[in-house]
């Protein structure tokens, strides 16, 4: 498997390309404007890799997003959650809870975690060619290292944010408790974010992975014995929000215009 | 392998994004004007160094010490024979 | 340039220069197109051992921003650049224009059909002493655009290389100039570890 994190360092935003060598075939995650379309074409072809699909983890709010450029350029599909229908502006190929996408000897499952979001999924990695168990996880923004996605970035349009805070903190909490920590311990969580963003609480790692054993074990936010807990320590560890993050959100969304 | 224990590489060249020929023709560069003994690591992501890297250290007496591969990664550890190639 | 204009290029003497991958190139690709695997690492080095100096190249690459590096680094490396066909091989269809594909064969095939397939190997010297496929003829890629009209045209020819990014560009050669040319899939690489014999010494140059 060819894995490569890349990550923007002024946004400690994590992008990623995963591939398949002997089938030439990869998938471009999450990738970020500030980098570009062309970034992304043109590490794929170092690596050997023609992209296939251009997977979201979610609709970002605080990062322009370069996936529809990206699939446009590439011919290849721009997948998020079928849960952001009706949210965007654009089309894309929907995802559903459990679809796994075949990259050669690599398989990657879409698994539904929302609450950071309403179709935030988070993508879980077996590479076939070493075992047909799950490797890694690609959390997004839901678990981070050491913290979680904040559940606060509403644009303060119901239609729009489909649930409010205290929605969003209990089905985060939710997400993250049924949906990965459930997976063995041994699996490596590579986040969107990580150290200084604005994404997450104080208490998130500068460490750009992790594994589901330890943020189990050491996760303070998850740690909380309760949704209400947990929805009243991230919002004492909240970070000062995203910069920008309405229009930010909008841009991603398809209701405006990047201007360049 | 015998019982000798794989030494340490003097240096590493990584040139895990070219394309074949190019990582044998590096690793032929980069042991020029070295001494005898010297110890090169290379590592390679082109399938067509499985059979140019032990074509190459066979033809110049390059004693190709280890060949193992790791997640796609073809790693070869190449020891600079007697006199100058 | 538009698939018209690559056409007209192409008619005046310019070479299409198709960096894809073998496999998509095999499937399908402009008449007469040479080809090379595009990265960043060494795409200029390896244009410099292979391709003809003398010759206007019209590039094709896919996705697009490909093309527009590539552009640089072979003009950066003195190569003559007549322009890039826009659209990729989609506009080249969708104006009307055929295509032409080059023949596939992994190493089993090759093994069965040994004595119907004239077996051009183009790697260097040392590379076939070390062990090639019996019977095979020798002709180094950096020396085959000049030497292309050597070979006989009474059998299909067969190319390898050590997998098939060196054959594809050879094979793209012989197209070029009108042989009936195969791509063996896979290489001595493939041909080695399914354990079929290998000749060594003995070079039919």
């Amino acid at each position: 498997m060819i894995f490569k994190q890349i990550r923007h360092e002024p946004l400690a935003q994590a992008s990623y390309i995963l591939g398949c060598p002997r089938a030439r075939e990869g998938v471009v995650v999450d990738p970020i404007a500030d980098l570009g379309a062309d970034f992304y074409v043109l590490e794929a072809a170092d690596l050997g890799l023609d992209v296939i699909a251009v997977l979201e983890t979610h609709v970002h709010a605080d990062f322009v997003s370069c996936a529809r450029e990206l699939a446009d350029v590439t011919g290849a599909p721009h997948r998020l959650h079928e849960a952001a229908r009706g949210l965007v502006r654009y089309d894309f190929a929907p995802l559903t809870d459990g679809e796994s996408i075949r990259v050669g000897q690599v398989e990657i499952t879409a698994l539904h975690t929302p609450g950071h979001t309403p179709e935030h999924c988070a993508f879980l990695v077996i590479d076939h060619a070493r075992a047909d168990e799950p490797w890694c996880v690609l959390t997004g923004d839901s678990l981070f290292v050491g913290d979680v996605g904040r559940p606060d970035l509403l644009v303060g349009d119901q239609a729009l944010d489909v649930m409010d805070e205290g929605e969003r903190a209990a089905t985060q909490f939710a997400s993250i408790h049924d949906r990965l920590f459930t997976l063995p311990d041994h699996v490596e969580v590579f986040p969107n974010h990580y150290g200084g963003s604005t994404c997450g609480g104080v208490n998130m790692s500068g460490k750009p992975a992790s594994t589901i054993g330890f943020e189990r074990r050491f996760n303070l936010a998850l740690r909380q014995p309760d949704a209400e807990a947990f929805a009243r320590f991230v919002r004492e560890t909240a970070k000062p929000f995203p910069d920008d993050y309405r229009r930010i959100k909008s841009i991603n969304l398809g209701l405006t215009q990047a201007v360049r | 392998m015998t019982d000798e224990t794989i030494p340490a590489a003097d240096s590493v060249l990584d040139a895990r994004g070219q394309v074949c020929p190019m990582p044998v023709l590096n690793a032929a560069k980069a042991m020029r004007g070295k001494p005898a003994g010297y110890v090169l690591q290379l590592l390679a992501a082109d399938r067509g160094s499985l059979a140019d890297v032990p074509a190459w250290a066979a033809d110049t007496g390059t004693d190709l010490l280890e060949q193992r591969v790791e997640d796609g990664v073809y790693i070869y550890l190449l020891r600079k024979g007697g006199e100058d190639a | 340039m538009t698939p018209d204009e690559v056409a007209a290029a192409v008619a005046e003497g310019a070479v299409v220069l198709d960096l894809r991958a073998p496999r998509p190139f095999a499937r399908e690709h402009l008449p007469g197109a040479l080809t090379m695997q595009f990265n960043r690492a060494d795409l200029a080095d390896r244009a410099e051992l292979v391709l003809p100096r003398e010759v206007p190249l019209v590039v094709h690459a896919e996705p697009e921003p490909i093309a527009r590096v590539a552009v640089e680094l072979l003009a950066g490396a003195g190569f003559r650049i007549a322009g890039r066909l826009e659209g990729g091989l989609a506009a080249w269809k969708a104006a009307g224009r055929p295509t032409a594909e080059l023949p596939l064969l992994d190493v089993d095939e090759l093994h069965v059909r040994l004595d119907e397939l004239e077996v051009l190997d183009v790697r260097e010297p040392f590379e076939f002493r070390h062990g090639h496929v019996p019977g095979a003829r020798l002709l180094p890629s950096t020396e085959a655009w000049a030497r292309v009209d050597e070979l006989p045209a009474d059998r299909p020819i067969a190319v390898v290389c050590g997998d098939q990014t060196r054959s594809a560009a050879v094979a793209a050669m012989l197209q070029h100039v009108g042989r009936d040319a195969r791509l063996v899939m896979g290489g001595m690489v493939d041909w080695l570890e399914r354990g079929y014999p290998v000749e060594r010494e003995r070079a039919r140059v």
